[in-house]
C-alpha cells in the first residue's frame, strides 16, 4: 500500500501480512510511517495505492474485531473517569448503541483488568495511575474487546519493568489464543521477545521477514541512518530521541 | 428567611419564572458536564452569537423568535461541526469566521427595522419575568428531548470525549457524535436565551460543570452536582433580584443575578476545594489528632 499526506509520501509501496497468532514488529525512526501504517490497517486513512484486507474484510468493516492500543500518555490525565470505565469501553461495540453495560460486561472488564494485574485499581481515576499502569489499562481494554487483531502504537515507550513484563506475557497469551499482533516499537529487545516477524520501515519497506533476518546492522543503518551505531562487539544499537 | 426565600414566589409571574429557571438550570446543568468534558465552551459561546440571524429574520418576518432561533441554532451547529473538520484550516479560526459572518448578518437584517432596540435588549439580557406558560412548555419539551438523547448516547459521547482516536478505531463516526453534542448545546442556547439572554446563557453552559468538576472526579455525581448547583443558584438569584428590586430599590436584572449567584458559587467552591486539597496534602503528623486516644 501507499499513503500520501498532501504531497508527502508517508508510505511508499509497503506490504506485509499477519497470520492468526503471529506478531509483526514495525521498526523504524520517528516519522517512518509506523503510525500511518497502523491507521491504514484501521481504515482511517485513504490509500493512494494498494489495498488492505483485515480478517477477510475491508478495514472499515472489520474495526469491531480490531483492537487498537495507543500510547497512554496521549490521553488526558485529568479526565474524570474510573479505570473500570475505561476498560468497559472495549465492550461498547458488543453492547451496542442506546444500551448500558451489563453485569456480564463488567465481569469481562474486571477479568481483563486482573490479567494486567490492576483489578484492585478498578475504582480509581484513570489519571491517578502511573504511566505504565495506564498503558496496562489500555491493553486490558483491548483484551475486553476480544479483538482478533491487535494493533499497538509504541506500547513500550518509557515503561517500568513490571509493565514491560506484563505486556510481553499478555501478548504471548493472546498470540497463543490466535490473536494477530502488529506493534510499532523502538525497543529492539522487546520486539525480539514478542514478535516472530519484523518490518523495518523508513517510509518504504527496508526489510521484512523473520525478525532475526529482518533486523540486521545493515537494515537498521538503512532505516535509522547515523542514529544506528555499531558497537565494538558487533551489535547495533539505535539511539532514539522520541 | 421565610420572607426572603418564599414570599417572592407568591405572585404567578414569579412562579412561572421560577419554573422556567429551574427547568433551564437542570437542563443546562446536565449539558454543562458534557461541555466541560469536550472543552466546548468556545463552541457554546459561538452558538450564542450564531442564533442571532435566525432571531432577526423571525423578528422582521413577524414570526416566532423561538422558531427562528431554533432553526439558526441547529443550522449553525451543523456548520460549526463541519468547520472543525476542514483540513488545513485552524478550528478556532473557522469558528471565529462563522461567528462573525452569522452575527453581522443578523445585525444587517435587524438594522433595516427601526423598532428593534427594546427587543434586542430582551435578546441580550433575557426577560425571565415575562415568560408565559407556553414558553415554559417549550423549554420543558427541549429539556426532555435533550436529556433523552444524552441518556441514549452517554457512553459513546464520553468515549469520544476521552479518547477520540480509539472511538474512530472502534468504528464510531465521531463526526456524528460531535454533531449530536453541538446540536444539544444549540438547543440549550435557544432555550436559555429567552430567560437569561445570549450574553449570559454561556454562563449556564459552563459554570455548573466547572463547579461539579471541583467537587467530584466521576461523571455521574458531577451531573447531579451540576444540576443541583444550577437549580439552587437559579432559585436564589431570582429571590435575590426580587428582594433587591422591591424592598431595597435596587433594580437587579433577574437573569444576571442568577449568573452572579452561579459565579459566586463557583468562587466559593474553588476556594473550598483548594483548602481541602491543601489539608489532604499536609503530612499526617501535622494534622491535629482528632482521635488521639485511639
Amino acid at each position: 500500500m501507499s499513503v500520501r499526506y498532501g504531497r508527502d509520501l508517508a508510505l511508499d509501496d509497503v506490504s506485509l501480512s499477519v497470520a492468526r497468532g503471529e506478531a509483526v514488529a514495525l521498526i523504524g525512526p520517528n516519522g517512518a510511517g509506523k503510525s500511518t501504517l497502523l491507521k491504514a490497517i484501521l481504515g482511517l486513512l485513504p490509500l493512494t495505492e494498494g489495498r488492505v484486507e483485515v480478517l477477510g474484510q475491508r478495514p472499515e468493516d472489520a474495526r469491531e474485531r480490531v483492537g487498537y492500543v495507543q500510547q497512554a500518555d496521549t490521553l488526558d490525565a485529568e479526565f474524570p473517569i474510573s479505570v473500570l470505565r475505561v476498560v468497559l469501553m472495549g465492550r461498547y461495540r458488543a453492547i451496542g448503541w442506546f444500551r448500558r453495560a451489563g453485569a456480564d460486561d463488567r465481569r469481562q472488564a474486571m477479568e481483563a483488568l486482573a490479567e494486567v494485574g490492576l483489578a484492585d485499581r478498578a475504582k480509581d481515576r484513570f489519571g491517578t495511575l502511573s504511566g505504565g499502569q495506564r498503558q496496562r489499562v489500555l491493553l486490558a481494554r483491548a483484551i475486553a474487546q476480544h479483538a482478533q487483531l491487535l494493533l499497538l502504537d509504541e506500547p513500550f515507550n518509557g515503561l517500568d519493568a513490571t509493565t514491560t513484563e506484563i505486556l510481553i506475557e499478555v501478548l504471548g497469551r493472546l498470540r497463543a489464543d490466535g490473536v494477530g499482533v502488529v506493534m510499532s516499537t523502538h525497543d529492539l529487545a522487546v520486539a525480539h521477545l514478542t514478535c516472530g516477524d519484523a518490518c523495518v520501515l523508513n517510509r518504504r519497506r527496508v526489510a521484512y521477514g523473520p525478525i532475526g533476518e529482518a533486523i540486521t546492522p545493515g537494515t537498521l543503518a538503512e532505516a535509522y541512518g547515523s542514529r544506528a551505531v555499531q558497537l565494538a562487539s558487533g551489535a547495533t544499537v539505535v539511539t532514539t530521541t522520541g | 428567611m421565610f420572607r426572603l426565600l418564599v414570599e417572592p414566589f407568591r405572585d404567578a409571574y414569579m412562579q412561572r419564572a421560577l419554573v422556567e429557571i429551574v427547568v433551564l438550570s437542570a437542563l443546562a446543568g446536565v449539558v454543562s458536564v458534557y461541555v466541560l468534558l469536550r472543552r466546548l465552551a468556545f463552541v457554546g459561546d459561538a452558538l450564542t452569537h450564531t442564533i442571532f440571524p435566525g432571531i432577526a429574520v423571525a423578528f422582521v418576518a413577524g414570526q416566532s423568535l423561538f422558531v427562528g432561533a431554533l432553526v439558526a441554532g441547529l443550522l449553525s451547529a451543523l456548520l460549526l461541526t463541519a468547520a472543525t473538520r476542514i483540513r488545513g484550516i485552524d478550528h478556532d479560526a473557522a469558528l471565529g469566521v462563522l461567528v462573525g459572518a452569522f452575527f453581522s448578518l443578523g445585525v444587517v437584517i435587524v438594522s433595516t427595522q427601526s423598532s428593534y432596540t427594546a427587543d434586542l435588549t430582551a435578546l441580550l439580557f433575557g426577560r425571565i419575568l415575562t415568560v408565559d406558560t407556553a414558553e415554559i412548555v417549550e423549554t420543558t419539551g427541549i429539556a426532555v428531548g435533550v436529556l433523552v438523547v444524552l441518556g441514549l448516547t452517554h457512553k459513546e459521547l464520553v468515549l469520544r470525549a476521552f479518547d477520540p482516536v480509539t472511538a474512530e478505531a472502534m468504528g464510531y463516526r465521531t463526526l456524528l457524535l460531535d454533531l449530536v453534542v453541538n446540536g444539544l448545546v444549540a438547543l440549550v442556547v435557544v432555550a436559555g436565551v429567552r430567560a437569561v439572554g445570549t450574553v449570559l446563557v454561556i454562563a449556564l453552559l459552563v459554570v455548573p460543570g466547572a463547579i461539579a468538576r471541583l467537587v467530584s472526579e466521576r461523571i455521574g455525581p458531577m451531573i447531579v452536582v451540576a444540576v443541583g448547583a444550577a437549580g439552587l443558584c437559579g432559585y436564589l438569584g431570582l429571590a435575590a433580584s426580587y428582594e433587591a428590586s422591591l424592598n431595597h430599590g435596587v433594580r437587579l436584572g433577574s437573569g444576571s443575578t442568577v449568573v452572579v449567584a452561579l459565579t459566586l458559587a463557583f468562587v466559593l467552591t474553588a476556594a473550598l476545594a483548594t483548602l481541602v486539597r491543601r489539608w489532604r496534602r499536609r503530612p499526617a503528623a501535622s494534622r491535629p489528632a482528632i482521635a488521639a486516644s485511639a
